[in-house]
């Protein structure tokens, strides 16, 4: 039996003090992260949630949104964060093997892949904000009508372009924009529509740019939270491996000991399976749905 | 394995001053940067009763305001903030951490045999998490409070309530984490931090009720912390995916909170489903009847309980063929409840039974958890519960879980483990006149609701015809008779702090591992690891626990 008592003379490094041995330790330590990795993944579950519902009622509208993600830079953060998995992998074997100096390159480039994805995030994040696709009033830029630019007629949402970036964008109040129902139009005519369709983009039987437009909201909405919390993940996992940088760099983890490696990197690719999911449910999902 | 006399443990070394958690550091900080799961546990009754306290004021008046007809104490914008807010302190703040986080945190470890959770800074952590939510939600409170029900029903919260919605619902959101970060501890440690020779099926079965809260808790708590986030934001943004205005949904947001929240009131009665196995089983002086059917049953009713949320949306606008299969589910559901019940009951059959002040409230609770549960099985059934939805047969049905439930077996818990905890004994007499009036008070108090409800008298409202007025007036009499019942043990309790007789380490002759350690126990729990070669709820007379020789054996020392 083992003496029970509250100071252990020469235990092992890292050992805390309610533990027998490593052993124990490292069994708790990933017992628990894999649990904590359930609760996250009911966490995005409640949005995944959200996502379905809606996507299965509002297809168009969420494919409207959709085509205008870029999914130039989805697929760029996609392989930044695959190749980021890798390194840290292999940050993880480095640990197990003692390598401190190759260790530490890994994390390192863990953390600059990591930096990239928020640098792309951001990229697109601020072209959201520039085009009026912030689901939030005020959030958006505001641009002031400019009297001496030609004026622009009213015209039926089925034929405008896509309402940003055009000559005529007027933006005051820094609302949520979106002018382009011609996906409606599409739909209505090959009677794609849905039930929920047809009443949620209909006044009196005409499409309703404003009806459709909230739809669209919706859309950006979900994006906006589903992409942010990931991103609020990212920069958590960021710090995680700034405080595991430090202990790589001065030599705590080696072969009988590495498991806050090991976790971290669990954290790690748990947070790249996310968004392996978002990737393909927000940016590529009715891409070119009747075009 | 400890020898006879170890466990009869009748000994109290007068003199010497034994160190154990309680005097082992006298500092602040030694309590607020403690790691040690009995200080966090001692803290959390603490701050657990203080939100009890201002559940149980507001709780004093909706009954007053209901004592008449008319609306006359309390203005009805005022009156919805009062329940409201009664309802968010009980469920987020004290029922779903009062077991867990008090008695489950202080006696897991011991009963595991381990000198600690599995993660003792994770468990101060959630204290402090716990902390915050609750001093957001109280600032809120402070400030003008909410009136949205504590089911925070779109498009009603998030759109037209000029209430501090956004913040109670961040003060709720905050406090999830707490209750999730307590789950994973528990799981943690019972999966490693077990004693040689305690298998699964030597654990109390206490332990096994406390795994299934843990379940749940992590895997359900997430959702609703989501969903109140969305809320929030909703609110904050002006846009959403609740409000149907926009073509949002507000069935949507009742799916999300039940998933949790159906899921949660397991959370509020399987830990103290686990206390009262732990007591019937000895006071009974006996082996829990059909162990492995208890503890599956407790898995069981965590699994089940994931899939009849649906139940709470009978008349939601949800499709006769969705009503029908929660409908079912319901039903099953209740099965391992029944079981548990009955294996209780079967427990006691020709069981030595002491009626002391633990048991007595464990009795209650059967009869109460019975009552709850049947008329849960009135309001499972879709015909019935369109008649029944939204009316104090509602409030009475889950008063008598919650409350005749949970806070029974939360009280019997207490009593039951004050001298572990404590290290002395309260007034065995003002034990048994409180146990009494808790259960006497409450059936007068939510009796006459079940008959209100049928009467169809509906929930949320500060008035009321006065055809009504009689069974309200027994409805707040026994109120008042609960209420003195609850406040009771607040005194004697306390009193037995400074006065009481200093308890020994097994005053009950109980053979839980618990009971093998001092009272209270050391910071490191056990003297010695302990090595288990016996099975749970062994009251054999070779484990040195026939309570008759010892009694002979004390009254000879004496």
């Amino acid at each position: 039996m083992t003496a029970h008592g509250d100071t252990h003379e020469h235990h092992e490094p890292g050992l805390q003090h309610q533990f027998e041995d490593m052993n124990q330790q490292e069994e708790s330590v990933s017992i628990a992260m894999w649990a904590f990795l359930a609760q996250e993944i009911m966490f995005f579950g409640g949005l995944f949630t959200a996502y379905l519902v809606f996507r299965w009622r509002f297809p168009m509208a969420f494919a409207a949104g959709s085509n205008h993600l870029d999914p130039f830079w989805g697929g760029l953060n996609t392989l930044v964060l695959i190749v980021s998995s890798l390194t840290m992998a292999l940050t993880v074997y480095y640990a197990q093997k003692g390598n401190r100096t190759l260790q530490v390159a890994m994390i390192v480039l863990t953390m600059l892949f990591g930096s990239v994805f928020l640098g792309v995030k951001a990229i697109e994040y601020t072209d959201k904000y520039n085009h009026g696709l912030v689901p939030v009033t005020g959030w958006n830029k505001k641009v002031k009508e400019d009297t001496s630019a030609p004026h622009v007629t009213e015209q039926d949402c089925t034929q405008v372009g896509h309402g940003d970036g055009d000559d005529h964008y007027v933006n005051p109040k820094g609302e949520f924009q979106w002018k382009d129902c011609s996906l409606v139009k599409l739909a209505q005519e090959k009677n794609y529509l849905t039930a929920d369709e047809k009443i949620g983009y209909f006044t009196n039987g005409e499409i309703d740019a404003d009806k459709f437009r909230d739809k669209v909201r919706l859309f950006y909405f979900i994006y906006f939270v589903m992409t942010g919390l990931h991103a609020l993940h990212m920069i958590i996992g960021l710090g995680v491996m700034l405080w595991l940088l430090w202990k790589a760099w001065i030599g705590t983890y080696g072969p009988k000991y590495y498991a806050p490696v090991e976790i971290s990197g669990l954290y790690w690719h748990f947070v790249d399976i996310v968004w392996i999911f978002l990737f393909p449910l927000l940016y590529l999902l009715g891409r070119h749905f009747l075009h | 394995m400890q020898d006879v006399s170890a466990i009869s443990g009748n000994s109290i070394p007068a003199d010497e001053p034994k160190l154990n958690y309680i005097n082992n550091g006298h500092t602040l900080k030694s309590w607020l940067l403690t790691k040690d799961h009995k200080r966090i546990a001692l803290m959390y009754l603490l701050s657990v009763s203080a939100f009890f306290l201002m559940g149980g004021i507001y709780a004093a008046f909706i009954r007053l305001e209901l004592l008449t007809p008319a609306s006359d104490l309390l203005e009805t914008a005022t009156y919805n903030k009062v329940f409201t807010q009664h309802g968010i302190l009980m469920v987020f703040f004290f029922l779903i951490p009062a077991i867990p986080a008090i008695l489950g945190n202080f006696l897991l470890p011991l009963m595991i045999g381990a000198k600690d959770l599995a993660l003792p800074r994770i468990n101060l952590l959630s204290l402090y998490i716990y902390w915050i939510g609750g001093i957001i939600t109280l600032w809120a409170l402070m400030k003008g409070g909410v009136d949205t029900g504590w089911t925070f029903y779109t498009p009603y919260s998030t759109t037209f309530s000029n209430s501090y919605v956004m913040a109670v619902g961040i003060g709720v959101f905050i406090n999830g984490f707490s209750s999730i970060l307590t789950g994973l501890n528990f799981i943690v440690s019972i999966h490693t931090m077990r004693a040689p020779g305690m298998t699964w099926f030597r654990l109390p079965l206490f332990v096994w009720a406390h795994y299934a809260t843990s379940l749940v808790m992590i895997l359900g708590t997430p959702v609703v912390a989501i969903t109140i986030l969305l809320v929030a934001i909703e609110r904050f943004a002006r846009i959403g995916i609740f409000d149907p205005a926009i073509g949002g949904d507000p069935i949507l947001f009742q799916h999300l909170f039940w998933f949790y929240s159906h899921p949660a009131v397991y959370i509020m009665i399987l830990p103290g489903m686990g206390v009262i196995s732990e007591v019937i089983a000895g006071f009974s002086r006996k082996r829990i009847f059909g162990y492995e059917f208890v503890a599956f049953s407790s898995i069981a009713i965590a699994v089940f309980g994931f899939l009849v949320w649906g139940h709470h949306m009978f008349v939601s606008g949800q499709s006769v063929f969705a009503g029908l299969v929660f409908s079912f589910l319901t039903m099953v559901v209740a099965v391992p409840s029944a079981i548990k019940t009955f294996n209780w009951v079967a427990t006691m059959y020709k069981g030595s039974i002491s009626y002391d002040t633990p048991m007595l409230y464990a009795i209650g609770f059967l009869g109460l958890f019975l009552v709850g549960g049947l008329t849960g099985l009135f309001l499972g059934s879709i015909g019935l519960t369109v008649h029944l939805t939204d009316t104090y047969f509602i409030v009475a049905h889950f008063h008598y879980v919650m409350v005749g439930g949970q806070v029974i077996a939360y009280l019997a818990g207490i009593h039951y483990w004050w001298p572990k905890m404590t290290g002395r004994m309260y007034s065995e007499f003002w034990g048994k006149v409180s146990a009494m009036l808790v259960f006497v008070g409450f059936n007068l108090t939510f009796f006459p609701q079940f008959i209100l409800g049928y009467m169809g008298m509906p929930r949320r409202y500060a008035s009321y015809p006065e055809e009504l007025q009689v069974l309200n007036i027994f409805s707040t009499a026994g109120a008042s008779v609960l209420g003195i019942g609850l406040l009771m043990p607040v005194v004697y309790l306390i009193h037995s702090l400074f006065y009481g007789k200093k308890a020994a380490d097994n005053p009950w002759m109980h053979p839980g591992l618990e009971w093998r350690t001092s009272s209270p126990p050391p910071t490191e729990n056990f003297k010695e690891m302990p090595v288990v070669t016996w099975e749970a709820y062994d009251f054999g007379e070779e484990s040195g626990l026939d309570i008759e020789e010892a009694r002979r054996r004390e009254a000879v020392t004496v």
